[in-house]
């Protein structure tokens, strides 16, 4: 167990340098963190259910330009570990949905928590920046080297914190409730898990349709065909 | 004239994954981007003075999307091979030639990248995904990185070779093609995500759920056009929201 929850918040180190410093190559998105979690604590099916729901809504989110986007690395390593975590003891229904509801609450949270985060880091990047200027007319040419291994070391040292802190207030905070409201926070889950998946689809929908009539056509088309197929096509049980 | 070979811009091939390493406010991309050139430069200038005042004018304001930035990289290393030559544009030039490679391919890689592929590729993994298996994260994994670190690794070689003629009408028109394709696979995807979050394995999930499932696609549908809320704060409105219907019920 604590191996996996020390997996859980280096991975949250992982996940905040893909995002933007080093590669950006969607390993921190909220369905490859769930994969890779689910696979760690060995329970995919619940780190699925909220890493599709935090993937749908993290899609809408656009690093474009100097916008400081929700911070989506450590919400789905923080969300989906704190789901598995909080079911980890309880084979209960029940109380699985429940910890799906506080995971994916707790995830949207730190998203957005993580946001003046990166803007601090972004803030000590100028400092390095002009830093390494100086270095250079000094004529320190590895000062280059130097600025990026720091910044680089400055965003998994964050990344890392930042997901111990909200993991472990969120395991410690929530924990009895979940266990205590299980009842009520399944009913929640019922009716916030379509509702997250519909809010999200609607951004994804929107990005592809572009008011382009053609589009809203073949987007009705493929449901119609698709909805008849499922109904119609698959074999009663 | 010194030349730039193949072993140096593969090596700027490898650093474009940290030009965003140093991201900041003030100068963006700036100080990465000196970092991924500095093989090219360290070729071109064996003189150690002048090759830190090249450095340090590489390090001034740059900004664009990220994948396509290897583009510009090898435009901007073949025009250095030039100046270097004593043949090429002087600092102003390089810098205008950079400001618009920027922003060009910031419009053209922001549509591709974060406006279609990123969704279409999520999407694909979270079809696959309900299925309960580890495939739909590794095909959304392939299915983005396929193009955006081909393109990051090649592009570097390709801008090189084809210089500002790299950002014609041809590449244009390839990247628009491939904008508008993947958004219509994506609108069909999208429909049929729906059908299978309505009826998972031919088995339709209760009145609530699908009539939940409407209503947020409604909601997002009226909120999409708004950039505040967020869809993140609308999202976590909606769910205390719905823990605080639980307990009044």
């Amino acid at each position: 167990m604590n191996l996996a929850y020390l997996t859980t918040v280096v991975f949250g180190g992982i996940a905040a340098l893909d995002a933007t410093p080093v590669g950006q190559t969607l390993l921190s998105q909220p369905l490859v963190v769930a994969t890779v979690l689910g696979a760690v604590w060995g329970d995919m099916r619940i780190a699925l259910e909220v890493g599709i729901v935090l993937q749908i809504l993290a899609v809408s989110t656009m690093p474009i330009g100097a916008r400081t986007p929700e911070d989506y690395a450590a919400g789905g390593v923080v969300g989906v570990g704190l789901a598995l975590g909080l079911s980890s003891h309880h084979p209960f229904i029940m109380t699985r949905e429940a910890s799906q509801m506080l995971g994916v609450l707790t995830g949207l949270a730190v998203a957005i928590g993580g946001v003046p985060l990166i803007r601090w880091q972004r803030r000590q990047n100028e400092g390095l920046s002009r830093w390494c200027e100086e270095e250079l007319g000094r004529g320190r040419e590895g000062a280059l080297a130097a600025s990026h291994r720091a910044a680089i070391g400055l965003a998994f040292a964050v990344g890392v914190v930042y997901c111990a802190v909200c993991l472990a207030l969120g395991v410690w905070g929530l924990g009895a409730l979940a266990e205590r409201e299980s009842l009520r926070l399944a009913k929640a889950w019922s009716l916030a898990q379509p509702l997250w998946l519909g809010l999200g689809l609607a951004h994804v929908l929107h990005a592809f349709i572009q008011r382009r009539l053609v589009r809203g056509a073949v987007f009705g088309g493929a449901l119609i065909v698709a909805w008849l197929v499922l109904m119609v096509g698959t074999p009663p049980r | 004239m010194t030349r730039v070979k193949g072993s140096d811009l593969m090596r700027v091939a490898l650093r474009t994954p940290l030009l965003q390493a140093t991201w900041n406010y003030e100068r963006q991309q700036g100080l990465g981007w000196a970092w991924c050139l500095k093989p090219v430069l360290d070729r071109l200038y064996p003189d150690p003075e002048l090759r830190r005042a090249r450095l340090a004018e590489h390090t001034a304001y740059f900004n664009t999307q990220p994948t396509l930035a290897s583009l510009a990289l090898g435009v901007i290393a073949g025009l250095e091979e030039q100046r270097a030559g004593g043949a090429g544009p002087d600092a102003d030039g390089v810098s205008r030639v950079k400001g618009v490679l920027g922003s060009a391919l910031a419009a053209l890689g922001d549509r591709l990248f974060w406006s279609t592929l990123r969704p279409f590729a999520a999407c694909l993994g979270v079809v696959l995904a309900l299925g309960g298996t580890w495939q739909g994260a590794a095909t959304m994994w392939v299915c983005y990185n396929a193009l955006h670190l081909g393109l990051r690794w090649q592009g570097v070689a390709w801008g090189y070779r084809e210089g500002q003629a790299v950002l014609g009408e041809a590449l244009r028109r390839r990247l628009e093609d491939a904008v508008g394709r993947l958004s219509v696979i994506g609108a069909a995807m999208v429909g049929v995500l729906v059908a299978l979050l309505m009826i998972p394995g031919g088995q339709p999930r209760t009145v609530t759920f699908q009539t939940a499932l409407m209503g947020g696609l409604v909601l997002g549908l009226l909120t999409v056009i708004r950039a505040r809320p967020s869809p993140t704060q609308w999202a976590l409105g909606m769910g205390a929201l719905c823990v605080a219907a639980a307990w009044l019920r």
